[in-house]
């Protein structure tokens, strides 16, 4: 494995001399760079640029491995999570990003996004959320609106959409935020905010898919921030029941839902303690 | 050989382990050996569960079909083996010690040491250190009061030791400076899990049960990639859930070990009963043509032994090693005297994140030689030939190592071929005889000398404990030679030796 340092954008830190694939006009892109400052801002806050690393799924979402230059594994759909959580038990003095998408957490890989909560590890996950599998040119996940026909499903998908911050929420996660890609600016913030949590965060990130569920593409006017109060558990469940997935009506909130402090997973172990107050990985550890 | 068995039977839960480890703690102390097998069902409470436990004055590694004693906790295990018995054979019961409820075990142990002539003190010695309840003693002085002497067994010299496969294997791990070990709970493997979590702390490791075998072996890639030694346990239907991780690892070649212990399939099957039937698993499972390692011991040291090469090689080429075992040798007790090989040094050498200017990428795709994904035609094939490379360099390193094993009449021209936990009964059944034993350690890479010894071979038999003879059908596969003489046992239950030799007796 050779240094990917040498495959830096000239001009663009953080970014891979690699040429982005995904559609024109896609929040993808705008998600890449809200990742790519927030990273960039904490480096200016002290983190160092070599204690980050990610972990990526597959789907439309994965393609940010290539395109982001941090340390990492772009490992398999479904899995990000379980990777990331091993990342961190391999060196608890990573900070671990997940990149993933609604496919991805959702589907595939729901039983590990259940005990990423219940584990609390001090880690991040991003779910590109476009309630769609568009990568596989758009079949309905688990966010998708009820009765969406698709080419896999021509007699429209049956079923209501997962709401998957009230279950992140009543899973144990102790970070819960929700963004729209098209901000910029906003999800930078929530994302450096995220990354600060020590603890389980979790940001789901509203985007359009443009080519395959554009029904999904009229919400703007539903969306609005919530102020920075800290909130308890009831009042955050409530904001989370103000969105349904099923995009007709309702609000859109956007903003961190919910914050609160419990052991990580990496307290609760003495062996990672051990690590972190040395500041070392199990590869330096003396045995 | 083998000179008494010792059928150990009651209801899960009477504490019949308690029995054969009091009694083989004893006999080693005496200086013998001792081979314990374990029959249970998938039960907690109630049912019925055996052991055989074996005696000899030489080394042993299987147990025989009728037993010299039966020693019942319940009428049950009376009813189901007494035709088991040899003539002359005994049954003891517990009846006469019920007043000493959950010890009536150690008043059973005890009354089968007087019949042995072995000291008393010894027995004390061990019923004090092993159990601190203080009704135990009692229940041992009743026990061997109510027999007499009928062997009058000699102290001898031997010092053995006593070691199931699980806990070898977790001592291989250790011995390689493991990290973190991975593991859902799972028969036969569980007890790895266990060994390796009892003493984390000080033994500077971490064992950790995650949600699940997928989440195990891609929390142990990531923690891998990190930097740490890593392991996954499990058994047929785990390791089946992790198999897209399997493939993972040959395309981002992050160091994995896998320590698959194999069971009664297919599916659930017989959860806690003895298959050699994943071999052919281990050896494919994963979509893609990648390389790795299968290594099979076939007694604890040699699961000491194996799992740190496993370990070596994994590290030292970014391979997929798995180290096959089944429910006999993970959980049957051996004892052996033998000395292990000074452990190799696993080093991790690797580029790891967390190094100051270093970026590390490591990818499911197709990737080039920063990681970053590609289609491209040339770098494919490139990198499809680099990992034809890497098996060719696996197999010479490899050859560092035991690779098979030749047992028995080295110049017999009669070659038994085996492989596993079939290594006792064979070798039990053949001592004396004229025969060979082939045992084959290395699975894949396959070594070159089969081939040889087959050719210098009259008659060939090849023993497995499967349906279907696997591993002849690798042999035949890289040699060409077919094997017509096949032992195959498929019931769930391992071989006994005097069973395995009058099988041999008919092929002669």
């Amino acid at each position: 494995m050779k240094n990917a340092m040498k495959r830096e954008r000239k001009g663009q830190p953080l970014a891979t001399d690699v040429n982005p694939t995904w559609c024109p006009g896609c929040p993808d892109h705008m998600i890449f760079e809200s990742a790519r400052r927030a990273v960039l801002s904490l480096m200016k806050q002290g983190y160092k640029r070599e204690n980050f690393a990610m972990v990526s799924g597959i789907g439309c979402h994965g393609k940010i491995f290539d395109y982001l230059n941090l340390s990492g594994i772009y490992g398999l759909h479904g899995r990000a999570i379980p990777t990331a959580i091993g990342m961190k038990i391999g060196n608890p003095n990573l900070k671990v990003i997940a990149f993933t998408g609604d496919g991805d957490t959702y589907s595939e890989g729901m039983e590990h996004f259940i005990h990423a909560c219940r584990f609390n590890p001090n880690m991040t996950l991003l779910v590109n959320d476009n309630q769609s599998f568009s990568l596989t040119t758009g079949q309905a996940t688990p966010t998708s609106q009820q009765g969406w026909k698709t080419k896999t499903e021509p007699l429209g998908d049956f079923n209501k959409p997962l709401n998957p911050l009230m279950l992140a929420l009543s899973a144990g996660a102790t970070f819960v935020a929700r963004c729209n890609a098209r901000d910029i600016e906003h999800t930078q913030k929530i994302i450096e905010e995220a990354v600060k949590h020590n603890g389980f965060s979790y940001v789901e990130i509203i985007q359009d898919c443009l080519i395959f569920n554009p029904e999904a593409l009229k919400r703007d006017k539903m969306i609005y921030k919530l102020t920075d109060k800290k909130r308890t558990f009831d009042e955050a469940m409530n904001l989370a029941k103000e969105f349904d997935y099923n995009l007709k009506d309702g609000k859109i909130p956007i903003g961190i839902f919910y914050k609160t402090e419990r052991k990580t997973l990496e307290e609760e172990w003495p062996q990672l303690n051990n690590l972190i107050k040395k500041n070392i990985s199990w590869k330096d550890l003396k045995k | 050989m083998v000179m008494l068995n010792i059928l150990v039977g009651g209801r899960a839960g009477q504490g019949i382990n308690k029995v054969s480890e009091i009694i083989s703690n004893v006999l080693i102390k005496y200086g013998y050996y001792v081979f314990n097998y374990r029959d249970y069902p998938s039960i907690i409470r109630g049912g019925h569960n055996f052991n055989v436990l074996s005696i000899s004055d030489k080394l042993i590694g299987s147990h025989e079909s009728k037993v010299d004693f039966v020693l019942a906790l319940d009428k049950n295990t009376v009813d189901v083996h007494k035709n088991d018995l040899k003539k002359g054979g005994a049954v003891i019961t517990s009846d006469e010690f019920s007043k000493f409820g959950l010890n009536a075990n150690v008043a059973l142990s005890a009354a089968l040491i007087k019949i042995l002539g072995i000291d008393k003190k010894v027995l004390f010695d061990e019923v004090k250190k092993e159990i601190k309840d203080s009704g135990s003693l009692d229940a041992a002085e009743a026990g061997y009061n109510s027999q007499t002497i009928k062997f009058n067994l000699k102290k001898l010299n031997n010092n053995a030791k006593i070691l199931d496969g699980n806990t070898a294997v977790a001592v291989g791990a250790r011995n390689s400076k493991i990290d973190i070990y991975f593991s859902y709970p799972m028969t036969p493997t569980t007890n790895c899990l266990q060994e390796l979590a009892s003493n984390q702390i000080e033994d500077n490791l971490l064992a950790f049960q995650p949600e699940g075998e997928i989440s195990a072996v891609n929390m142990a890639l990531g923690a891998s990639f990190a930097g740490a030694k890593v392991m996954v346990g499990t058994s047929g239907g785990g390791f089946d859930l992790m198999v897209e991780a399997l493939s993972l690892q040959g395309m981002s070649e992050i160091p994995l070990v896998v320590y698959l212990g194999s069971r009664g399939g297919p599916s659930t099957g017989l959860p806690t009963y003895t298959m050699q039937g994943d071999l052919d698993d281990a050896l494919r499972a994963g979509h893609g043509e990648f390389p790795r390692i299968v290594i099979a011991p076939g007694s604890p040291a040699e699961c000491i032994e194996k799992t740190n090469e496993a370990f070596y090689l994994s590290e030292k080429f970014g391979a997929l090693s798995i180290v096959l075992s089944d429910k006999h040798l993970a959980e049957s007790e051996f004892s052996y005297d033998s000395k292990i090989n000074t452990p190799l040094k696993v080093q991790v050498k690797r580029n790891v994140p967390g190094e100051k200017g270093f970026v590390a990428k490591a990818s499911s795709y197709e990737h080039d030689e920063y990681g970053l994904s590609t289609e491209d035609a040339k770098i494919t094939k490139e990198n499809a030939d680099n990992r034809m490379k890497k098996y060719s360099e696996i197999q010479k390193e490899c050859k560092k190592f035991e690779m098979i094993k030749i047992h028995g009449k080295k110049d017999s021209k009669n070659l038994i071929i085996g492989w596993g936990s079939t290594k006792g009964a064979i070798l039990d059944a053949i001592e004396g005889q004229d025969y060979k034993f082939l045992q084959v350690l290395y699975m894949k890479p396959l070594s070159d000398e089969i081939k040889k010894e087959m050719l210098k071979a009259k008659k060939i038999i090849l023993v497995e404990n499967n349906l279907t003879g696997q591993l002849g059908k690798i042999i035949r596969e890289k040699t060409g030679l077919k094997i017509e003489n096949r032992i195959l046992k498929y019931d769930g239950r391992p071989f006994t030796s005097d069973e395995l030799k009058e099988k041999l007796e008919e092929i002669k």
